[in-house]
């Protein structure tokens, strides 16, 4: 059960309305984006899995800082390297969309944040976080000193259980607080 | 809830839709099964999205699935599994459950069509994304704010057109009359249309200051007629009309901006008032998802780098504050309270300015022609240099006082909102000055109609002409500036590659100057309306006008600002600073209505003692058991009882919230004594294991 061709059957359409946050419309948008990423052939076959560099020159994840880990996170292939079926796609919309729930994007933020996919953001993987966020030139990110002080206020506030990392409850308990999280966590097609 | 599978990895994701509770059924190895009750009883729901559904508390069991599928964090392919088997598994219901299920479900794609629809209608919603990923949040929170203002006026013109312009228009014909009582003739005679031939450029000079032929139109209260209309039918009381629009109408804007400041508000009293803490928050939650193109990106990662490092930098300073001397803290506290002695001087100064600018232009308002039109708007010209000049001096006074950073800021924006509204008040006042001869209306011109009818035959028109007059004023200055420094400013320092023009740099949109004049604009359409019924029409255009005047010196001229605001919190601050504005614009109405005497010259109410008389005479006309019905919920015996019981709802409130805030505390240190737990655990199995290794080799060695 796939799509194929450039057609997206209504019975398909109806599924995709139940299992996504997705509205019909933005679902036709999504599906009209997607196939033009695929090739003349690769239209015709079901279920085609487009490779991480094509889906990278989206426009709307080209220049995002965090674009491979968004689809490493997304991506069912078996040799986890970050290529989308359409499904896939869709599901990274849905959770990305308007009416997604508050705990669907902070548990797909905490697994894009998680560098080393370990299911807990340690020191390493907040530094990467912070080089992401501030930009990976020289003359962008912070001083090393800077860095130890900011990774030790951060664990100081947020690691509750002090183990030194911190776990999925404790970035829920942190993202519950900010009210911009919904709406800047948000790619629209 | 048994029914739904769950993987693995979601065993540790805390479920808040579900309303599933804390594991309560997980006890803690040390026996806290008070505290597991207590959290299970007062679970908090952390709605901060919009979308919060609380039709999910009602269905209960695996009733509604779609919403449960969608909110797990599975792939497609697994999501369609779970739900095939969740179909496979659905027990015989009742006719009831189905139907309220396909109810729900048919409600839930009406709203989801309906959000469709209004998102059509939504206003300049594609150049706000576009700003906000261009600019970031701070600037896009001030286009919001704008697009709010004119849909704000745009309504209350609508409002005011239904109710008093329109009937105007219609019962213009009709000279039936409310009060038919007489006075002096000198304080009725009021000739506003100009006499003999008028010069062509007088008109554009009328055009400008609402006098000559827009004196005497709808534009202004002198124009409205105190007609009402008595039919068999129907009937239709101009004058009360006018009243009532205009209580409500401020009445709504209030409505408007606390329903506005009120989802801002309402997470933070949710979640106890307490922060969490800054840097999380920046590290996790301040990247926008919706920025496009590398150049918006770039900006971003800028402006969080600066964020974090002022962050940092502030913390430092204020370690090395706690660690300074006592010396040294007497000195820096008297440097601050001498600074701010210096500004409110610098203040004061500027109030006198104006005064004094008033009172000229009042003196010498028979002068005619260009340099009449000069003095006429003096008192503009002196508000708007003042409000250029202080806060300048104030941010050099600022950087003297040595606060941290984010309290510069704040005292900034105070100072300069005091100053703008404060001096519009200063205007206000010498008016009235003018208008009851200081208050003495026994003096000798007030005597005849307790109103100085020489200078002011319709004082309520020449009051609303001043509002008018700073209205226009406000929009020419800031097309002005775009034109004459905006444009040559940018081309400047793009061509011309000179040290200064590159010292000088690109403009900065800064955002709380601009929001400081929407707020200034909008206190002066309040106060006017009462006298100028189409300034919020006015207004809208005006304000339309400057959100596509403010777009393209954004887009063209700017470079983006790397200190920035926080959007949430920032649109709740521009909220209370409309409401100062509002609350000022309220006293001058309030006082309109009750204390001074209406021209007797023109406009609805110009046989009444005041503007308010026209309730009481008309209550009386009103039937018996109406007037009863309203005595009755004016007295005591009604308004105690319901005095007490909004007291009762305000403390329900207050108590949940406080309740919220206990529940989260509470939960926090029930997550410290769980990572404990885990360890004591570990510890034990690691001990047990030990001891079983040795037990097994002491006997091996036996055997």
């Amino acid at each position: 059960m796939g799509t194929t061709a450039s057609q997206l059957g209504k019975d398909m359409l109806s599924e995709y309305q139940e299992l996504t946050f997705l509205t019909k419309q933005e679902i036709l948008l999504a599906h009209k984006r997607f196939t033009e990423l695929l090739t003349k052939d690769e239209k015709d076959l079901p279920n085609t899995r487009v490779s991480e560099e094509r889906i990278l020159t989206l426009p709307e994840l080209k220049s995002n800082p965090f674009r491979k880990r968004i689809c490493h996170v997304f991506s069912t292939s078996e040799y986890k390297d970050g290529s989308l079926t359409f499904e896939d796609f869709l599901d990274l919309l849905s959770a990305f969309s308007d009416s997604a729930t508050l705990e669907i994007k902070s548990h797909y933020a905490f697994r894009i944040f998680d560098f080393d996919d370990d299911g807990t953001l340690d020191c390493g993987d907040l530094e990467k976080l912070v080089n992401c966020l501030t930009g990976e030139t020289d003359d962008t990110r912070l001083t090393t000193e800077e860095m130890r002080q900011l990774i030790s206020n951060i664990l100081e506030e947020s690691d509750i259980d002090k183990d030194g990392t911190v776990n999925l409850s404790e970035f829920q308990h942190v993202i519950s607080r900010s009210p911009d999280f919904v709406s800047s966590f948000k790619i629209v097609l | 809830m048994a029914s739904e599978p769950q993987s693995p990895g979601l065993r540790e994701v805390y479920d808040y839709t579900e309303g599933n509770g804390y594991p309560g059924d997980q006890q803690s190895l040390r026996l806290r099964r008070v505290s597991s009750r207590v959290s299970n009883q007062n679970h908090p729901q952390f709605d901060c999205s919009s979308t919060s559904t609380p039709e999910e508390e009602d269905e209960e069991g695996d009733s509604g699935p779609p919403r449960d599928i969608r909110a797990t964090a599975l792939p497609m392919a697994v999501k369609r599994a779970v739900r095939q088997v969740q179909q496979m598994q659905v027990p015989v219901v009742s006719r009831r459950e189905s139907w309220k299920r396909k109810n729900t479900k048919t409600l839930r794609k009406l709203k989801e069509s309906g959000r469709g629809v209004l998102s059509f209608f939504s206003l300049w919603s594609k150049t706000l994304q576009k700003i906000g990923g261009n600019f970031g949040g701070g600037v896009q929170s001030f286009f919001l704010f704008l697009r709010f203002l004119v849909v704000l006026n745009f309504v209350s013109f609508l409002l005011i057109a239904g109710f008093v312009l329109i009937p105007s228009i219609v019962f213009r014909s009709v000279e039936a009359s409310v009060v038919n009582s007489t006075g002096p003739e000198e304080c009725m005679d009021y000739e506003p249309n100009p006499q003999g031939l008028v010069l062509f450029y007088n008109y554009f000079l009328d055009l400008l200051s609402g006098t000559g032929f827009m004196e005497y139109s709808y534009l202004f209260y002198g124009y409205y007629n105190n007609t009402m209309v008595e039919d068999s039918k129907f009937s239709y009381n101009i004058p009360l009309a006018y009243l009532f629009t205009a209580v409500f109408y401020f009445i709504f804007c209030l409505i408007c901006i606390i329903a506005r400041m009120g989802t801002a508000a309402r997470v933070v009293v949710a979640t106890g008032g307490s922060t969490v803490g800054e840097y999380s928050m920046i590290v996790f939650t301040s990247w926008d998802y919706g920025c496009l193109g590398d150049g918006a990106t770039k900006l971003k990662q800028k402006n969080i780098h600066y964020r974090l490092q002022v962050d940092l930098e502030e913390e430092s300073i204020k370690k090395r504050a706690a660690a300074l001397s006592m010396a040294q803290k007497v000195v820096l506290y008297f440097l601050r309270v001498f600074m701010c002695l210096v500004s409110f001087g610098l203040i004061i100064a500027a109030f006198y300015g104006i005064f004094a600018a008033t009172e000229f232009s009042q003196l010498k308002s028979e002068q005619k022609g260009i340099l009449g039109l000069f003095f006429e708007y003096l008192p503009s010209i002196a508000i708007t240099a003042g409000n250029f000049v202080v806060p300048l001096l104030c941010d050099q006074i600022a950087l003297v006082e040595r606060y941290a950073p984010s309290t510069t800021v704040i005292v900034a924006l105070l100072r300069s909102v005091f100053l703008r509204l404060v001096s519009l008040g200063v205007l206000l006042f010498t008016l009235w000055r003018q208008i009851t001869c200081d208050g003495a209306t026994n003096s000798e011109e007030c005597k005849l109609c307790q109103y100085n009818h020489k200078v002011y035959p319709c004082w309520e028109t020449r009051v609303g002409q001043e509002m008018y007059k700073l209205t226009l004023f406000d929009l020419l200055i800031n097309i002005a500036v775009l034109v004459l420094v905006e444009f040559p400013r940018r081309m400047v320092v793009d061509n011309w590659s000179n040290k200064l023009a590159q010292w000088v740099g690109r403009q900065e949109f800064v955002v709380a100057a601009n929001v400081l004049a929407l707020v200034y604009g909008q206190t002066v359409v309040w106060t006017g309306a009462l006298f100028c019924p189409l300034l919020p029409l006015i207004n809208t255009i005006k304000f339309i006008l400057l959100f596509y005047f403010k777009k393209i010196t954004l887009f063209y001229n700017c470079r983006p600002a790397l200190k920035t605001f926080r959007s949430s919190t920032s649109t709740f601050f521009f909220l209370v600073v409309l409401l100062f504005g509002w609350g000022l614009a309220t006293v001058v109405m309030i006082y309109s209505l009750a204390q001074i005497r209406p021209s007797m010259g023109c406009g609805p109410f110009r046989f009444f003692s005041s503007m308010w008389s026209i309730v009481p005479m008309s209550f009386y006309n009103l039937s018996h058991t109406t007037q009863e019905f309203l005595f009755f919920i004016g007295s005591q015996s009604f308004s105690i009882p319901l005095f007490a019981l909004s007291c009762v709802v305000m403390c329900y409130f207050i108590a949940l919230a406080s309740v919220y805030g206990k529940s989260v505390a509470l939960l926090r240190r029930q997550l410290k004594l769980e990572g404990r737990d885990k360890q004591f655990l570990v510890k034990q199995i690691e001990s047990l294991s030990q001891r079983h290794q040795i037990l097994r080799h002491t006997a091996g060695a036996h055997n």
